[in-house]
């Protein structure tokens, strides 16, 4: 039944607009009374509306030949104007003009080669109804923005996605969402928003800045299909980067300490003066280092460990837990206690080609407590082999306690979690082979030590620098 | 050298001979101790004040200060009687024992900085003085050797391991003597008239005894309450023989045919010798294959040091055989 009423037209379009499906097409004929006008309407990829239009005037349609000289062709050239599909897709044939002969004829025509399209009666503009109808058009996949978690069980980063808009919303809505911003590198910070369709999400739009990291509240206003709109931030502007390209920019690791660790470190006091200093001074950057990064997720041990005594007259020095699982603060007081003190163990009867590493060893491995899960690396600072469990061809002798260092090495290197590094005197090459079980993750040479490389090494921070390319979800909120 | 007190004594000249660093100042160090640790009758006496002074000095600094002796630098000649148990029904060395008395050997022993026993066309480590052929330490070592008739010649095989050079230190001395012997009638059936005892010190060295091991060369004296290790002399010969495989020179081998071709078979004894002995646990008191070296090292510019109490093995053997074979043949000759 023709309705003139613009509103009703409106609705009857938006209702036809709703049940477009994926893949369908709805057709809507203007027949207006200086020609037709077809507009074309489909979905994308992410279900936004989408449209395009053709207009002809009778004349554009039937030439020099006018109206009435060939009636079946007219008739044809009208037809063929509407771009309709003869089978498949929705028909709206629109009726703006009442009583012009010409349009009455077109839109009988019409109707007879579209039997099952609704007519309307309407008013013009067309165009901008149509337009009115697509942006008002609610959301037919939900609408989410690209977010970061750390995966609970590895700590690894891991993309997700953060609904920000369900199904049916439409334009005006707002919705807030806390995100944090890490430094992400030369594009900045993307603000991706996906569509779901089945397993794999679809990228809708991508926006970036570059950000100071931190917590950001951020507000997603849904402007119209397709077009979110982000505040609470600098401006964004339009990103490069495809979705694989995104994608791909994922680091492994997270930035900054990638959580609770326990730092054990063991320093070898016993040689020359200024090595013993130098030796403290790296621990004490490593350490300050890790709590930087860290914070109170650390707990630090320190352990000093000097020379055997191979005079029974002479008792040995044995190995110092100077700090065991505190917080870096007490640690770092530990350190200048032993700094205070200096090389010990030096001279007869303390041999002086070997340490007491294997005791050492065997101190954190009595200490570690094995049912924590949490993170342990073990960072030995010195540059003296262990002593063997017995006499053998290094001709170093026995530790007086007969501990095997190999056997200690492969218990820590057995237990969960715990990571093994090194500061050696000696560069790696010229490092005694126990070194290169002693520092097995990473073995430093004492002279140059990239702090932050080490510590990436040993797991206790990510390598630097890492770019997170999406925001992290905060979900302290 | 120190003024020899020529009292009439008898003593049996014996010559320490062997490359700088082979041990000969620690074996006579050495002999004092090795003779309280063993339990037979046998003790050793100084035969002069400075000789008495030396055993007394030496053992102290050995087993009380755990310190090695300085490289010689000067020949020493130091006067010494072993005084053995009082000989059994039958005589102890055979016709010329006699029943009653103590058996005695005197010693006049020579200890010589090593560097002397080099060919003199290089410098040898362990001496700073000059030591070429024309040193006058030089002839009076040839001198000394002339007139004794037992040597301890010590051979180092650590030192041969990294220097291979003990043929060197052999070879010049033995055929200088050999030509003093001839020219004074003494080498008749072509062989010098010396008995030598072949030490192959340093016993102590896992290297020395894992080669010992390996060649199933060791046994243990079941007397011992430590249970030390050790090579009979009728293996040493073989302990000494694997031990020239691994010559740095590749030499060594040429050491036990020069003795072959010098010394009479008889007059020639093998000893795996170590002056200072295996580490012994005080607590366990018995070896420990773990853990049985007895030496600290000690500091970049420093020597090393004795670990524990001394053991010596074979210090004492050597010098008691040569005396009984030199008392067996003669008796002794008057220094003079
Ligand atoms: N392992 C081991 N080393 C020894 C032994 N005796 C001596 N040494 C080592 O060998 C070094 C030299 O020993 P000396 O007794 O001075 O040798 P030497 O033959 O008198 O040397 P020169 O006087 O230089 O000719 C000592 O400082 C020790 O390091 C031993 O029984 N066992
Ligand atoms: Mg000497």
């Amino acid at each position: 039944m023709p309705e003139p009423d613009r509103d009703l037209s409106r609705k009857a379009i938006a209702q036809a607009l709703a049940d477009l499906a994926d893949t369908g097409h709805l057709t809507l004929v203007v027949v207006a009374a200086d020609g037709v006008t077809a507009f074309l309407l489909h979905r994308d990829d992410n279900g936004c509306p989408r449209g395009r239009s053709w207009s002809a005037t009778w004349a554009d349609l039937v030439g020099e030949r006018g109206w009435d000289a060939d009636p079946a062709g007219t008739r044809e050239a009208v037809v063929r104007a509407s771009r309709a599909p003869s089978s498949s897709g929705e028909v709206i044939l629109v009726a703006v003009s009442s009583g012009d002969p010409k349009a009455e004829q077109a839109l009988d025509w019409l109707r007879a080669a579209h039997p099952a399209a609704q007519v309307l009666r309407a008013e013009p503009p067309i165009a901008a109804l149509v337009r009115e109808v697509m942006a008002d058009d609610p959301l037919t996949r939900s609408y989410e923005l690209v977010v970061v978690l750390a995966d609970p069980g590895s700590g690894r980063p891991r993309l997700t996605s953060r609904q920000l808009f369900p199904l049916g919303s439409r334009p005006g809505a707002r919705t807030r969402v806390a995100v944090r911003c890490e430094a992400a590198g030369p594009y900045g910070t993307a603000f991706a928003v996906v569509t779901w369709q089945g397993p794999a999400p679809r990228l809708l739009s991508v926006q970036s800045a570059p950000l100071v990291p931190g917590r950001y509240e951020v507000t997603a206003e849904l402007v119209r299909p397709g077009r979110v709109r982000f505040t609470g931030l600098p401006e964004l502007s339009p990103d490069p980067r495809d979705w694989d390209q995104l994608v791909s920019a994922l680091p492994d690791r997270l930035p900054g300490g990638v959580g609770p660790a326990h730092l054990v470190c063991a320093v070898e006091v016993c040689g020359a003066d200024d090595q013993v200093a130098e030796r403290l001074s790296r621990a004490r950057q490593v350490i300050s280092f890790a709590s930087g990064e860290l914070g109170d997720l650390l707990r630090v041990s320190l352990l000093a460990y000097g020379a055997h005594s191979y005079d029974p007259s002479a008792p040995e020095l044995p190995v110092r837990v100077a700090a065991w699982k505190t917080d870096a603060g007490e640690a770092l007081d530990a350190l200048d206690a032993l700094e205070e003190r200096g090389a010990v163990a030096g001279g007869y009867p303390y041999h002086p080609h070997a340490a007491q590493l294997e005791d050492m060893l065997a101190v954190v491995v009595e200490r570690l407590d094995w049912a924590d899960p949490t993170p342990a690396v073990v960072l030995t600072v010195g540059g003296r082999p262990p002593h063997p469990a017995r006499t053998d061809p290094s001709r170093l002798l026995p530790c007086p306690h007969r501990h095997d260092w190999r056997k200690l090495l492969a218990l820590l290197r057995k237990r969960q979690g715990t990571v093994l590094g090194a500061i050696c005197d000696q560069a790696a090459d010229q490092a005694h082979q126990a070194w290169h079980g002693i520092g097995a993750a990473a073995l430093a040479p004492l002279e140059a030590v990239d702090v932050r490389g080490l510590a990436a090494a040993l797991g206790l921070v990510t390598p630097s620098p890492v770019h997170l390319p999406f925001p992290l979800l905060d979900e302290t909120e | 050298m120190q003024p020899e007190p020529s009292r009439g004594r008898p003593d049996h000249n014996i010559s320490m001979w062997g490359a700088p660093g082979s041990g000969k100042t620690t074996l006579l160090a050495a002999l004092f101790i090795a003779l309280t640790r063993r339990n037979d009758d046998w003790k050793i006496v100084g035969s002069d004040p400075a000789s008495s002074d030396y055993l007394i000095d030496r053992t102290n600094a050995l087993s009380r200060g755990k310190v090695f002796p300085e490289a010689s630098m000067t020949l020493e000649r130091y006067h010494w009687t072993l005084i053995g148990p009082a000989p059994q029904k039958t005589g102890f060395w055979g016709r010329k024992a006699k029943p009653g008395p103590p058996a005695r050997i005197g010693l006049s022993m020579i200890d010589a900085p090593g560097g002397l026993f080099g060919t003199g066309r290089r410098p040898a480590g362990g001496v700073s003085a000059p030591d070429g052929a024309g040193d006058p330490r030089r002839q009076e070592l040839l001198d000394n050797l002339e007139r004794s008739r037992g040597i301890v010649f010590l051979f180092d095989p650590i030192r041969e391991f990294t220097f291979g050079d003990a043929f060197d230190h052999m070879h010049a001395p033995l055929t200088r003597l050999a030509e003093r012997m001839l020219a004074s009638g003494e080498f008749t059936d072509g062989k010098l008239p010396h008995h030598i005892a072949v030490c192959v010190t340093k016993f102590d060295d896992p290297r020395v005894l894992e080669t010992a091991e390996k060649r199933r060369l060791l046994t243990v004296d079941l007397d011992d309450p430590y249970r030390l290790p050790r090579v009979d002399s009728e293996d040493a010969r073989e302990l000494f023989r694997e031990l020239c495989q691994v010559s740095a020179s590749g030499n060594a081998d040429m050491v036990l045919n020069a003795l072959d071709q010098f010394f009479h078979p008889d007059r020639i004894r093998f000893f795996a010798t170590s002056s200072i002995g295996f580490y012994v646990d005080r607590r366990t008191k018995r070896f420990d294959w773990d853990d049985f070296q007895n030496m600290v090292p000690g500091e970049a510019d420093e020597d090393s040091r004795i670990r524990g109490q001394l053991h010596p093995i074979n210090v004492v053997e050597p010098m008691l055989w040569l005396g009984q074979r030199l008392a067996a043949i003669r008796p002794a000759t008057e220094i003079s």
